[in-house]
């Protein structure tokens, strides 16, 4: 039942060898033609549908990946413990909180920010606006992201629906009952595109 | 210049008299009171462009984060770094006994922190205060983990938690450094009001009541963390920094290192995630930025510090303590005396007393109010959303168990006590008169108006007597107070022209949090100046030197509103002359005017569009105005090679206004605006879970500017304040002093599902100080709407609960439940 | 967060093969919304030095009924469990217990086993860098006996250290009194006796060994089930007490009876004499009272505790109620 694990294994004929150069070396004399195993952290994720390949440390979170290095500032960090949503991003459909994961296991993920959700012209970004469903906009990308996945799922949300799916982001100036009418008005524009 | 009887430039030349009502107020109003969407700020934040202070990141930047005292009073003995220093991608290490660090004395010389006037100090004096070390590193997470390499010895002191014990003779001193002569007993400031003969009052009265309330520790919670970011360009200054008073920092700045010229700071206020007063109001944040400048210039990179979520958690709201009430009333609901102590927990600020709102608004003759600051081992207490809680819930729970003592209608109650300062309402009226504002009963309209959305007559009942098929008890209670806003200050507002496409553009420092009082000014200026809203903005977070007061939450739309208005009005006068007469301001040759013939009172702006007022066929538009080119017209922006320069005429105006506080004891100013608000809820007497089931908002804000970000202040404010009131209490071990809930799960804030709908309702009496009768509405709600749940909760159950957060645990008690 | 070494485990052997290299010295890592936080706030005296993660072992998802049993993946998310039809209409109580867990985020996010593997919730063992080093760090003692305990155990300290910090999970007491096994890299066990109380130990997972499936009977005809959480908040917030019962009815009268409540102790807690005292009843609102109050007859609240017993009894006589249709 112990298997035992091995680092530098290559993955076309299971020698092991004793270092990533090592097994480097070893792909390129004899596997020639074949590509390079990808190294520990290697992670390929797709951001606002654009594709990025990234070396990672362990202890990135997705967060810090897309906010501090990739540099899209929009997700905030209100509470950094999983507590809020301001942090909220869409990962392959879901909405998630990106501080409370780990960008090394986000390999072959689909992310969208809420700068994605913008550029995309969705209507939400309007009726936020029109609504004023932000005072000082700390939350607010964290709202617009569960918004928005909220609508890829369900075109005609209840009041209540709409709630439920933003029971998990806080808003300290409490813009709460604006969120509903503008998510209402966001769908409504939807479905009158189709 | 003063060629217009409405002319305002003249008035601010003026001594001026700003407790008067506005003489000069806009006739018509396009966009002001309108609802106009959040176009200054709204798509920024909306699409996560809106940039912070916590989202800067500058080339080289290193990351600093401060030491967090894990006792509630200690002083640090030694301090060993060594460890620290070897961790890679540690850079710096700069400790409290630094010479630099020593002699920052000149830190919160206002407001300062407990009165240690230093950037970082060697000892705490609540538990997770930041002391010691400020250590600066590549990534934020090297610096956290190089502070659990710190090797320090500590020398524990006890500590005291409770301010009613703590004022005790013979208790441990809570703060010795600040009490280096001798002992005070850990007492702080003092404040009394006293008015009229308290024995006297008692005497009249018919019944007395006394009893207690408890306010325990709650906190802003902002939602952008305490942070900012110093770099140095040579000698000059650079700055971002998230806080609420741009002036304030800057001014702080200036006197450090020596002294820097106000001239060589620049000092960038991004967008902010809220503050709500916190700890804007004190130096707090500038200690670390202090440090922050120390090691980029030691280091010569630039120095981002970030306090974590459990670091905010230093200080909190200025309503914390123990109120000891007696009250005094006849029974016709008329109050005759009321008499209150306050233990205050470590407020910073000179103290308000808590019979202040009955002296404000009431006609109570005899009243007294001792405020007892007392230090404790926590953070300190500032305005947070406001320095007026204490005064509002020691009225609110007068006036409501006043009513409930006689069975009466507590608005039955409000009308009899209304008044201002001890004076009736006759005297009231007599002040509105005198001063130029419109005699109307503001408490009426707004209970009129409060009464009927909440259905007030069909709600109420006598208390714990209505029962609901779920067996829930019901229950409604009703609040007032007057509608308050204390801006004190001078404000000066500048206005110019756009040369290319005559676009206005208003010019003033931002701190921007949240309020949208920048699309205020914008709709201020579009109506005074006749421009459509489109072409009028204001880009709120780049700090443009002319000194505008902030934060405006606070309500100073008065004071800003009036310098918008000035710079308006003179500048609508400049285009107007320039129009009909540009060689009255040219300085070289004489220029076609645009409207030939004519005089500037012939002519007036609307839509962006210059008319003559007899004949408005002749118009034309201010973009083509400025845009006569060449040597034909004033405002060319022609430049060839520079050989050949066009002519400029700036179109800009800087208007200013100063506004007497409401608490010169020289001439107050009388309260004339109200505001009352109902709440409904529901009580489970199994769990003791209180539902908040409905809520009405009535503020009577003299004049709506813009309205749906006053609203905003309404609904906001009743979420905060019923968070404030059931869950919110920062929680310390009564052991060790450590917080024990310093993060969101356990520090509880309203989500979306815990309230049901708010009601918001706006009067527009023109009784404010402010421009157009307005008065402010930013800080009222959220500091009212806390103490409405008391009376509710006796309405529903017949048990008075006066020991806030009002918890399941405290229902049940008080049902006997437990 | 402090560095640490990451592995994918690609098979449930990987996985246990990586753990058992590394012992105590590595945690599995499956939705993470707890143990990151755990990470964060550093608040154990030994940080991780790995992570191994289940995420990547393929088959682990699932909700399937067959053979008068369900089925559930370890890795199925609680968002997963809260919207299956087939679970909210047979298995009521786990599909509600997961509809009310944390925020929708959290549940798109958390596994089934991760909610019954989390550690537990109390304010000193949690607060960050280890500042109170209590009995479940292998300290000297509990620090809420005589601090703030308004959250902390209803029913007395844990019998053999004394630890009186609550077992938050939502799901944990549905299963229970749905009769659930776990089945693990190495066994099947009742959830009942899957929880323990040690220093930084919730369960009674070997440090090599990890959770594979959650398998709950088939409920037999004419059984409810309910669950009800009490918190402060509507969403987000851990219970303060919670409490998921499972009646089956013969004519009108009960035949089979399990109450759970957990929250209020330290491992979930079966009111054994509550479901006592409804057995061969039909539930009304008396008898209901009665079982109520037999739930927290063994009550040994601490000082700031008290109000969680009414409320305990409170949900016991109301996810009764509701079983019974009224």
């Amino acid at each position: 039942m112990t298997k035992e694990i091995k680092k530098f294994e290559c993955p076309y004929c299971g020698e092991t060898l004793g270092s990533q150069d090592d097994l480097k070396g070893h792909v390129f004399k004899t596997h020639k033609g074949r590509g390079l195993p990808t190294p520990e952290g290697r992670i390929k994720l797709t951001v606002n549908k654009a594709e990025f390949t990234f070396q990672v440390e362990p202890n990135w979170t997705l967060y810090y990946l897309i906010h501090d290095k990739i540099g899209l500032t929009g997700a905030k960090q209100f509470c950094d413990r999983g507590a809020c949503g301001s942090c909220t991003m869409i990962v392959d459909g879901k909405p998630v909180l990106s501080c409370m994961m780990l960008a090394i296991e986000c390999d072959g993920k689909n992310v969208e920010t809420v700068e994605g959700i913008a550029s995309d012209g969705h209507p939400l970004i309007e009726s936020y606006v029109k609504n004023h469903a932000m005072q000082c906009g700390y939350c607010t990308p964290g709202f617009v992201v569960a918004s928005k996945a909220l609508l890829d799922g369900n075109t005609d949300p209840t009041e209540e629906e709409i709630m439920e799916a933003l029971s998990g982001n806080l808003c300290r100036c409490s813009t709460y009952p604006q969120h509903p009418i503008a998510v209402k008005e966001a769908a409504a524009k939807l479905r009158a595109a189709k | 210049m003063n060629k217009h009887p409405e002319d305002q430039s003249a008035r601010m030349l003026e001594t001026f008299d700003n407790l008067v009502a506005d003489k000069y107020p806009a006739k018509e109003f396009k966009y002001v009171g309108q609802k106009v969407p959040r176009r200054i700020d709204g798509l920024a934040k909306a699409s996560g462009q809106a940039e912070y202070t916590m989202d800067v990141q500058l080339p080289g930047m290193l990351y600093m984060r401060l030491l967090m005292s894990p006792y509630a009073h200690a002083k640090i003995l030694k301090m060993d770094t060594s460890r620290a220093e070897k961790l890679p991608g540690v850079r710096y290490i700069l400790r409290w006994d630094d010479p630099e660090v020593m002699k920052s004395e000149i830190i919160g010389k206002t407001a300062g922190f407990f009165g240690i006037d230093r950037a970082l100090g060697g000892a705490a004096h609540m538990e997770g205060e930041l002391v010691g070390a400020a250590i600066a590193a590549d990534t934020e997470q090297i610096a956290e983990e190089a502070l659990s390499l710190l090797d320090i010895e500590w020398e524990e002191r006890p500590f005291m938690l409770d301010p009613v014990a703590a004022s005790e003779p013979g208790t441990p001193l809570t703060f010795p450094e600040r009490y280096i002569d001798g002992n005070h007993w850990n007492r702080g400031a003092y404040d009394e009001l006293l008015h009229g003969d308290m024995k006297k009052g008692f005497a009249e009265a018919d019944k007395v009541v006394e009893f207690t309330i408890k306010r325990t520790a709650n906190t802003w919670v902002g939602p952008e963390r305490p942070c900012g970011v110093w770099k140095w360009n040579g000698d000059y200054a650079e700055v971002w920094l998230k806080h609420q008073r741009v002036h304030l920092s800057k001014s702080r700045i200036s006197e450090w290192f020596g002294g820097i010229p106000m001239s060589k700071i620049e000092v960038h206020s991004p967008y902010q995630g809220a503050s709500f007063g916190g700890w804007s109001q004190i130096d707090w944040n500038l200690g670390p930025l202090y440090c922050a400048a120390l090691v980029s210039k030691r280091t010569g990179r630039p120095v981002k510090y970030v306090f974590t979520r459990r670091e905010d958690f230093f200080g909190g709201s200025m309503d914390e303590g123990t109120y000891q009430v007696k009250v005094g009333f006849k029974n016709d609901g008329t109050i005759t005396a009321v008499e209150a102590v306050l233990y205050h927990v470590n407020a910073i600020w000179p103290v308000f007393s808590p019979v202040l709102h009955l002296h404000d608004n009431t006609r109570i003759k005899n009243l007294r109010g001792q405020c007892k600051c007392v230090w404790v081992n926590k953070g300190h207490t500032v305005p947070t959303r406001c320095e007026m809680l204490p005064p509002v819930l020691t009225f609110t729970l007068v006036m409501d168990r006043v009513a409930a003592e006689l069975g009466m209608d507590p608005m039955e109650v409000a009308f009899k006590n209304d008044g201002a300062m001890g004076h009736d309402m006759e005297w009231l009226n007599n002040e509105k008169k005198q001063r130029g504002f419109p005699v109307r009963d503001s408490l009426k309209e707004c209970i009129d108006i409060g009464k009927a959305e909440f259905k007030w007559d069909e709600s109420w009942h006598k208390p714990g007597a209505r029962k609901l098929p779920t067996g829930r008890l019901h229950g409604v209670g009703f609040t007032w107070t007057h509608e308050w806003e204390d801006s004190s200050g001078g404000s000066e507002f500048a206005i110019r022209v756009e040369r290319t496409d005559g676009t206005l553009s208003l010019l003033a420092q931002g701190a921007d949090n949240g309020v949208d009082a920048e699309g205020a000014y914008c709709q201020i200026a579009a109506d005074e100046l006749g421009f459509r809203l489109e072409d009028v903005n204001y880009n709120p977070h780049q700090y443009r030197g002319f000194y505008r007061m902030t934060p405006d939450s606070s309500t100073n739309m008065s004071v800003n509103g009036w310098s918008v208005r000035h710079a308006s009005r003179i500048l609508k006068n400049q285009i107007l002359e320039y129009a009909s007469n540009p060689s009255s301001a040219s300085q070289r040759g004489s220029f076609q005017p645009a409207f030939p013939d004519t005089k500037p009172e012939d002519l007036d702006i609307k839509d962006s569009v210059i008319f003559l007022k007899s004949d408005p066929t002749r118009r034309m538009s201010i973009a083509d105005f400025v845009r006569l080119a060449g040597e034909s017209g004033p405002f060319s922006t022609d430049e060839f090679l520079g050989t050949r320069v066009g002519w400029s005429e700036p179109l800009f105006a800087l208007g200013y206004h100063t506004q007497y506080g409401a608490y010169n004891p020289a001439n107050p100013r009388p309260r004339f605006c109200r505001q009352a608000h109902f709440m409904e809820i529901e009580v489970d007497t199994e769990t003791g879970e209180i539902f908040v089931t409905r809520v009405v908002n009535v503020n009577d804000v003299g004049k709506v500017i813009n309205r749906m970000s006053c609203e905003g202040q309404q609904y906001g404010g009743s979420i905060m304040g019923v968070s404030r009131a059931k869950y919110e209490e920062v929680v310390h071990d009564p052991v060790t002093g450590v917080i024990l809930n310093g993060n969101l799960l356990d520090y509880k804030i309203s989500t979306i599902k815990d309230m049901g709908p708010i009601n918001t309702q706006l009067v527009e009496t023109g009784m404010g100080y402010g421009p157009y009768g307005l008065i402010g509405i930013g800080e009222d709600i959220a500091t009212v709407v806390p103490g409405l749940l008391a009376p509710a909760v006796y309405n529903a159950i017949g048990k008075w609960i006066y020991d806030f957060p009002i918890t399941p645990s405290r229902v049940l008690k008080a049902l006997g439940k437990e | 967060m402090k560095e640490f070494k990451h592995f994918n485990a690609y098979t449930t052997d990987e996985a246990v093969a990586l753990l058992g290299r590394y012992g105590d010295r590595a945690c599995v890592i499956a939705g993470g919304t707890d143990l990151l936080g755990k990470m964060k706030d550093a608040i154990l005296p030994a940080y991780p030095e790995a992570l191994v993660n289940i995420k990547t072992i393929p088959g682990l998802s699932y909700i399937k009924e067959s053979d008068g049993m369900l089925a559930i993946g370890a890795l199925t998310l609680l968002s997963d469990i809260a919207q299956s039809s087939l679970i909210r209409s047979r298995y009521f109580a786990l599909a509600e217990a997961a509809a009310r867990t944390a925020s929708p985020h959290i549940r798109n996010m958390g596994t089934i086993a991760g909610n019954l593997c989390q550690d537990i919730r109390c304010w000193y063992y949690r607060n960050q860098n280890n500042r109170f080093s209590c009995l479940r760090k292998k300290g000297g003692r509990c620090y809420a006996i005589k601090g703030d305990n308004r959250y902390h155990s209803i029913f007395g300290g844990s019998v053999s250290g004394g630890c009186f910090a609550v077992h938050p999970s939502d799901a944990a007491p549905a299963l229970i009194a749905m009769d659930a096994k776990i089945k693990t890299s190495s066994r099947t066990i009742d959830v009942a006796d899957f929880f323990e109380v040690k220093p930084i130990k919730t369960t009674v997972l070997k440090p090599d060994e990890i959770v594979t499936e959650i398998q709950v009977p088939a409920p037999s005809a004419n059984t409810k089930s309910y669950f009800l959480k009490f918190a402060l908040r509507k969403s987000i917030d851990f219970p303060i007490v919670n409490c998921a019962v499972r009646v089956t009815f013969e004519g009108e009268k009960v035949s089979n009876a399990r109450i759970c409540l957990n929250a209020v102790h330290v491992v979930p807690y079966r009111a054994v004499e509550a479901e006592k005292a409804v057995i061969g009843k039909k539930i009304n609102e008396a008898v209901a009272e009665e079982a109520g109050k037999a739930a927290v007859a063994a009550a040994k609240p601490l000082e700031h505790n008290k109000y969680m017993v009414a409320v305990a009894r409170t949900l016991v006589k109301r996810a009764l109620l509701a079983c019974a249709g009224s």
